[in-house]
């Protein structure tokens, strides 16, 4: 039997922690300055002056396992007020990165998608699956018809919906193996340390949780809390609305396209056209805010995993804004390269959202709603 | 000397508005002095001048100066030649009363006070002499370094680049001590982040050249006989017994018989000598010593023993890997870090800084800063030896002072070394390693650990706590008094004075001070270097070094009429007297402080100063005007403070600076030290009927702040016993008092001498007033 007290530091994990932005988790000196400077951190048994020790002394599962991590918004409050340069909201952000990476399997990808060597294979991967299925399917014509530019003619929907929808499933299936997992990690975690008076997990009330909180997640009720980084706030609820907006979009255009069999390009006076570009428009403006907060920010380190996101979500918008923008200017070769460049922003998104910073979504919904069900204490 | 005197009143500074200067003029004019003169800003360049034509021109050699206080313008009203007494009319006279010059009722208090004053003033010029300083015969500037180690060496090489001859004794067989047994130490400077090879072997390098140096190891000090600037050393191998080794006092159950009475002096020098067999007494010098200016004792520390099963929780004595921190030096020393118990690589180690147990976080006997910063230290061996080891270092406290915070800092980056507060509660077995377990750690609970190896962090113990090592052949002991109070560190007065010992011309660096790191060692080093040089540069000269430093005068002794009491010997807290055989005191002057001690102790009253002495300030006493019912229908009250002037002095200049007010009943003497209060002072003060007696100086106790101190501990056990003869002249316990006050507590004043008047105005007018 494993006794529970018996402790045995992890290096490696430490190491890790400092290459994912988290080098300055050893000068902490447990002040506890953080945990009282926090806006979000609960009362009892607050964060993040626990994870730091734990950390440092690298017990890994002391919090991977613990959603604590993710009630953290990273506001940065913390970096700021701490009197040693520890920046815990940094060493949380890289225990977060962690974390996504230990719930996703195969976990040869998660590491690929930390690693910025590996940054063309991830470009590589969807342009060769498009070439190859594209062209043994027929569906990736080189020379479209001229005329009208409609972006099926070179890449039919028919090849774009053949790639996207089993990917999404992927994305489904990876995502609810992971969040499983960590659902009754983060429960015994719970249990164990007196967070909770739940015994048993009991997921339709979870479920039911999920639901009470997701109004305070989309008005962005904790982030806004933050003091140090407020403008943060504006540009995450950009960029989230507006990947809800372009989500709603999809939807009504696949409905569109399988149900009521119009093609696209859709008019500009359609309505569903103007929540696309409005959202398009956001997502550009929110992923510029986001650098420049970035930039500005003394306190906070980013790293590889926040540029490859802020760069996925700028891409993804400006080649998409581009592609429509080049349609109606008549550009065919342009607009439709333009295009192929965004579907291999809208692969990575996807295909590799489990793994990159993105999938915080759903950890961080799923921690929130259990600190709702499990009456965090 | 042919006195002339000259009184000098200055009228600046608010004196001339408040008193009536014509009248108070009056006053040393009635004493037949024929020099008066006012001048209405006397320390300008004017009336520097006006003095200096009439030391001049009339020949005046004795100036009573009534301005302010002594403690400012010194150097101003500083004659060579002359005799120069400060009537203190400003700060305690002008600036701590309102004026009463044109009072209802007629009596002009403060008038009184500033005429009392100017009396005492002008007794004390007549009753002293200009001291002449005291040379010895001999004078040796050679300095003498006991221990070789890091401290000695460094505080020999100051010392040798100041242009003085040195002589290092160490007793054991080469010398580098403790810090030549590291594999590494603590940085010594900026950045202060890594640990370094150790640093003295360079020291001891750079001491082979200096010619003026001579070391001898196998050696330690038998005897030092003397006083500062003419020691007799004798030195002799360790272990060898010798004639010349010093004697040591009867100790105190030695003396009394069964009853419990004391022998008779016969009966007790006969004991002495029995308990000392086969050694010369103290007063005899070895004929074959040499001869030494001032002594540095830089004997370091020993690691501390653990008394049997006191560790036993953490399986110290039981586990064979359970080690100390000097064991784990010693072990690292010899290269990569194995087990004791079977060789094998210790990777992962506990460092544990407090015992636990018992409910207390009280850090290893004798720890300090150092053994924390050794912790780390260790820790980081642990690292270096093994790419894939573990240090873990359980504290209570972790003392990184000064830049070693950057030491801390840059140890807390290795992702290998752990560091928590908590409780250590058991070191136990598992396998062939160990387990440690810990409460109330940071994080958050009980946790246990693997350990290879657990060290423990125990102190650093001053070698004084076993042995005198000194040994000064000084009728008090060889050793330091009282030094338990300070864990037997060698200390006389920490915050004030930290590289004094209890004994003149003996100064103390590092550990045997307290645990230091080397860095600290060697500035410390240079500290007692300094002092030491500083002894002998005043010795030589006849004056005093410290704290009196440059005071040419020394205690005179009258012996025709010693009764050989031997109270002055045992009271004077720098061991300054050695008496014979039949108890007549043999001053050394050279140790003494000036203190005066020995001058309030004497009951016969046979030794005073030049400057400073029974009839000085007991005329003082009675020129202090008291008001009989023959002058006033109600006489105002008077009481006597006798001030210490290190503390209580400078307090009272303070309130007048602050223009406090307290009683204007009160006349203050000034007093070297609480401890050279004479009783008979007391006596005369209210057999001449004044009313009320205190006395103001230093706290005493275990945490004194006493200059000398002993000083005003010794006034409070003759306090306690005036009172039986105050009773016996029917007069209450309550007219004499002693009180504490620090120099910064000025504010106190006013309520601590009101309070006292009240209680002396509740008793009444003393019975013997007007007789």
């Amino acid at each position: 039997m494993t006794d529970k007290y018996l402790i045995e530091p992890d290096v490696n994990f430490i190491n890790d922690v400092a290459g994912l932005g988290g080098d300055t988790l050893k000068k902490c000196f447990q002040c506890a300055t953080c945990s009282v400077v926090c806006p979000i951190s609960p009362d009892t048994k607050p964060f993040p002056r626990k994870e730091m020790i734990a950390a440092s002394w690298g017990l890994k599962d002391r919090v991977i396992k613990n959603a604590d991590i993710w009630l953290c918004h990273n506001c940065g409050d913390c970096s700021t007020k701490c009197p040693r340069g520890a920046r815990p909201g940094d060493v949380l952000g890289a225990l977060r990165s962690i974390a996504i990476s230990e719930y996703a399997v195969p976990k040869g990808l998660g590491k690929m998608v930390n690693d910025p060597k590996k940054l063309p294979i991830l470009i590589l991967i969807p342009a060769i699956i498009f070439i190859v299925l594209g062209l043994a399917t027929g569906f990736l014509n080189f020379s479209p018809e001229p005329g009208k530019i409609a972006h099926t003619k070179f890449f039919s929907t028919w090849l774009v919906d053949m790639i996207f929808v089993p990917l999404s499933l992927w994305v489904v299936v990876i995502f609810g193996m992971g969040v499983k997992k960590f659902l009754n990690d983060i429960h015994q975690d719970a249990v164990s340390n007196g967070k909770t008076n739940k015994k048993e997990l009991d997921i339709k009330e979870f479920l039911s949780s999920i639901v009470k909180v997701l109004p305070m997640i989309l008005k962005h009720e904790k982030f806004n809390k933050c003091v140090e980084n407020k403008e943060r706030s504006t540009a995450h609820m950009m960029v989230l609305f507006s990947f809800l907006g372009l989500a709603v979009v999809t939807g009504v255009f696949f409905v569109y396209l399988y149900i009521l069999h119009v093609e696209g390009p859709y008019a500009q006076i359609n309505p569903v056209k103007w929540l696309a570009n409005i959202s398009g428009i956001a997502l550009i403006a929110g992923g510029f805010l986001m650098i420049q907060s970035r930039m500005n920010n003394k306190d906070q380190v980013t790293s590889y995993k926040d540029w490859y996101l802020i760069g996925l979500v700028l891409g993804l918008g400006l080649t998409g804004m581009l592609t429509e923008i080049t349609r109606l200017a008549h550009l065919a070769g342009v607009s439709y390269a333009l295009y192929f460049i965004h579907l291999i922003f809208v692969f990575n998104l996807f295909a590799f959202l489990p793994f990159s910073k993105l999938a915080h979504f759903v950890y961080r919904t799923v921690a929130l709603g259990y600190a709702e069900y499990s009456n965090r204490q | 000397m042919n006195k002339k005197y000259g009184v000098y009143i200055c009228t600046g500074c608010g004196i001339g508005e408040a008193l009536d200067i014509d009248k108070l003029s009056g006053v040393p004019k009635e004493e037949g002095i024929g020099i008066v003169k006012t001048h209405p800003f006397l320390c300008s360049k004017e009336g520097v001048e006006l003095l200096k034509q009439d030391i001049a021109g009339e020949g005046v050699n004795a100036l009573v100066i009534a301005a302010c206080s002594r403690r400012v313008n010194f150097d101003i009203f500083r004659f060579d030649g002359c005799i120069v007494d400060r009537v203190n009319l400003r700060e305690q006279v002008v600036w701590t009363h309102p004026s009463t010059k044109n009072a209802e009722g007629g009596i002009d208090h403060i008038q009184m006070m500033a005429e009392d004053y100017l009396k005492m003033g002008v007794i004390k010029t007549q009753k002293i002499t200009l001291p002449e300083p005291y040379k010895l015969d001999a004078f040796c500037r050679k300095i003498l370094v006991i221990g070789g180690g890091i401290a000695g060496i460094s505080a020999a090489l100051d010392a040798a680049k100041a242009g003085y001859e040195v002589t290092i004794v160490e007793k054991e067989s080469s010398i580098g001590g403790y810090a030549a047994k590291v594999r590494k130490q603590l940085p010594v400077e900026n950045p202060f982040e890594n640990i370094i090879p150790p640093v003295i072997s360079a020291k001891i390098k750079e001491l082979e050249s200096f010619s003026n140096i001579t070391v001898k190891t196998n050696t330690v000090v038998a005897r030092i006989a003397g006083q500062p600037g003419d020691f007799t050393v004798t030195l002799k191998k360790p272990g060898d017994k010798i004639e010349f080794d010093v004697p040591f006092p009867l100790p105190a159950e030695m003396k009394v018989d069964e009853t419990g009475k004391e022998y008779d002096k016969e009966k007790l020098i006969e004991l002495y000598k029995e308990y000392n067999q086969g050694r010369v007494d103290i007063l005899s010098f070895d004929p074959n010593g040499e001869k030494f200016g001032a002594v540095i004792l830089a004997a370091g520390w020993r690691p501390y023993k653990a008394k049997e099963n006191e560790f036993a929780h953490l399986g110290f004595g039981t586990i064979p890997d359970v080690v100390t921190n000097v064991q784990f030096e010693e072990l690292a020393v010899k290269g990569k870090i194995t087990r004791p118990s079977d060789g094998k690589e210790a990777k992962s180690v506990v460092f544990i800084q407090s015992p636990g147990q018992g409910g207390n976080d009280n850090d290893f006997s004798f720890c300090g800063s150092v053994t924390s910063m050794v912790s780390l230290k260790q820790a980081k061996y642990v690292r270096e030896d093994y790419s894939d080891s573990k240090a873990y270092i359980f504290y209570q406290h972790m003392r990184t002072p000064g830049l070693m915070e950057n030491f801390y800092k840059s140890l807390q980056q290795d992702a290998g070394i752990f560091l928590t507060k908590g409780e250590v509660v058991s070191v136990s077995k598992n396998g062939d390693g160990m387990i440690v377990e810990a409460d109330n750690t940071l994080l958050g609970e009980k946790i246990k650990v693997k350990a290879d190896m657990v060290v423990l962090a125990t102190g650093m113990v001053p070698v004084t706590a076993d042995d005198p090592v000194i040994n000064l052949a000084y009728r008090q002991g060889p050793g330091f008094r009282d030094i338990a109070l300070f864990d037997n560190y060698t200390d006389s007065n920490f915050i004030c004075f930290p590289y004094e010992t209890q004994r003149t011309g003996v100064y103390a660096a590092g550990c045997i001070r307290r645990s230091m790191t080397m860095e600290e060692t060697i500035e410390d080093s240079a500290g007692a270097a300094l002092k030491a040089i500083q002894c002998i540069e005043s010795s030589n000269r006849g004056v005093s070094v410290h704290p009196r430093s440059g005071d040419m005068t020394f205690p005179d002794f009258f012996f025709q009429r010693c009764t050989q009491c031997k109270r002055c010997t045992e009271e004077c807290p720098f061991g300054a007297l050695d008496d014979d055989e039949k108890g007549t005191p043999k001053p050394n002057p050279t140790r003494c402080r000036r203190c005066g001690t020995c001058m309030g102790a004497c009951p016969e009253r046979i030794i005073g100063f030049a400057d400073y002495n029974i009839d000085s300030v007991g005329s003082m006493v009675k020129a202090i005007g008291v008001p009989s019912e023959n002058d006033f229908d109600e006489p105002p009250l008077r009481i006597l403070g006798i001030v210490c002037e290190n503390d209580a002095y400078p307090a009272l200049d303070m309130a007048g600076m602050n223009r406090l007010t307290y009683p204007h009943i009160v006349r203050f003497v000034p007093v070297r030290c609480l401890g050279s209060t004479n009783v008979i002072w007391i006596k005369d003060a209210l057999s001449q009927g004044m009313d009320g007696v205190f006395l103001l100086g230093c706290k005493h106790g275990d945490d004194y702040q006493c200059h000398f101190v002993k000083g005003s501990e010794l006034a409070s056990i003759r306090m306690k016993k005036i009172g039986e003869a105050l009773q016996s002249l029917a007069l209450e316990n309550e007219r004499v008092a002693q009180f504490e006050v620090a120099i910064d507590e000025y504010d106190k004043i006013p309520k601590i001498i009101g309070d006292f008047v009240d209680i002396i105005e509740g008793l009444g007018p003393n019975p013997f007033k007007g007789f």
